[in-house]
């Protein structure tokens, strides 16, 4: 069983030193967090253009928003992919 | 591997001012950050590249379907006698089954003294049914005020995107029989 304590602002990640970040690798965490959710939105658009070309019968646009929104995964996969094989010391 | 000095670590803080406001909500709202700390970033990440693999999936189901679904349907069928229908009006009649489901709601049109057209009579919007209006000339949709062109039946305005089915037509000594419907 946990110990259960309060959140507070300056605890956690921010008030460990072993833990907070270095100067500029939050700013960057959170681009890359920003840019992961903006290809979200842009697949969840995706999806709603090939349902609708697939209600017109667009076969061929279809598949190329299908592809579009399979390579924004594929990218996805392969950060998660870096990320986990980086050198220890640079996670 | 080169260690960054960091001076500020140890200062002690001022108490931050909203200290008793804090203590008001952590009493009324409690939250466990041992749990919370559990989540972390690379995880986050795992669960953002999975719900990515999900819209993907629902894309590519989509792209499948596209190429199993029927865009034709209904059969041969009697509708109306070419000359029941006056220059400019309209036979409302039921294809491609002859039942009471609104999505057999079509719509025949008499263009002139020998062009007719007809088409599903459901909006390509959100389903409703699409009525000849005879002051504009054109087809209208009374829900949310969608208007389809009555000689080609694409959309001149208001929401929907897509046109509406059109019914190939034929005529047989006379009778105006509906051969098939196209979903465009």
């Amino acid at each position: 069983m946990h110990e259960r304590r309060f959140f507070r602002p300056d605890e956690g990640m921010q008030a460990d030193p072993a833990r907070r970040p270095l100067p500029g690798r939050a700013a960057i965490a959170f681009l890359g967090l920003m840019l992961g959710l903006v290809l979200m939105a842009i697949q969840l658009w995706l999806l709603t253009l090939a349902f609708d070309f697939y209600l017109s019968g667009d076969r061929n646009k279809t598949v190329l928003v299908a592809v579009i929104s399979g390579l924004i995964f594929l990218g996805g996969l392969a950060i998660l992919w870096f990320l986990d094989h980086r050198p220890e010391g640079r996670r | 591997m080169t260690m960054i000095e960091r001076p500020d670590v140890n200062v002690p803080r001022k108490p931050a001012p909203w200290r008793a406001l804090e203590r008001r909500w952590t009493r009324d709202f409690p939250y466990d950050w041992p749990s919370d700390d559990l989540v972390n970033r690379r995880q986050m990440l795992r669960w953002a590249v999975g719900l990515s693999g999900a819209l993907f999936a629902m894309t590519g189901v989509l792209a499948a379907l596209g190429f199993t679904t029927k865009r034709t349907r209904g059969t041969a069928t009697a509708i109306v006698a070419a000359d029941a229908i006056p220059v400019g009006g309209v036979h409302y009649f039921r294809y491609p089954d002859n039942n009471s489901d609104p999505a057999n709601h079509a719509i025949l049109l008499r263009l002139d003294e020998n062009r007719y057209a007809a088409y599903g009579g459901k909006c390509t919007h959100l389903s409703c049914a699409v009525w000849w209006q005879q002051a504009s000339g054109k087809l209208e949709c009374p829900c949310h005020n969608g208007i389809f062109d009555p000689n080609t039946g694409d959309v001149v305005a208001g929401p929907p995107t897509r046109p509406l089915p059109s019914i190939t037509l034929e005529n047989r000594n006379g009778t105006l029989y509906a051969i098939q419907e196209a979903i465009r």
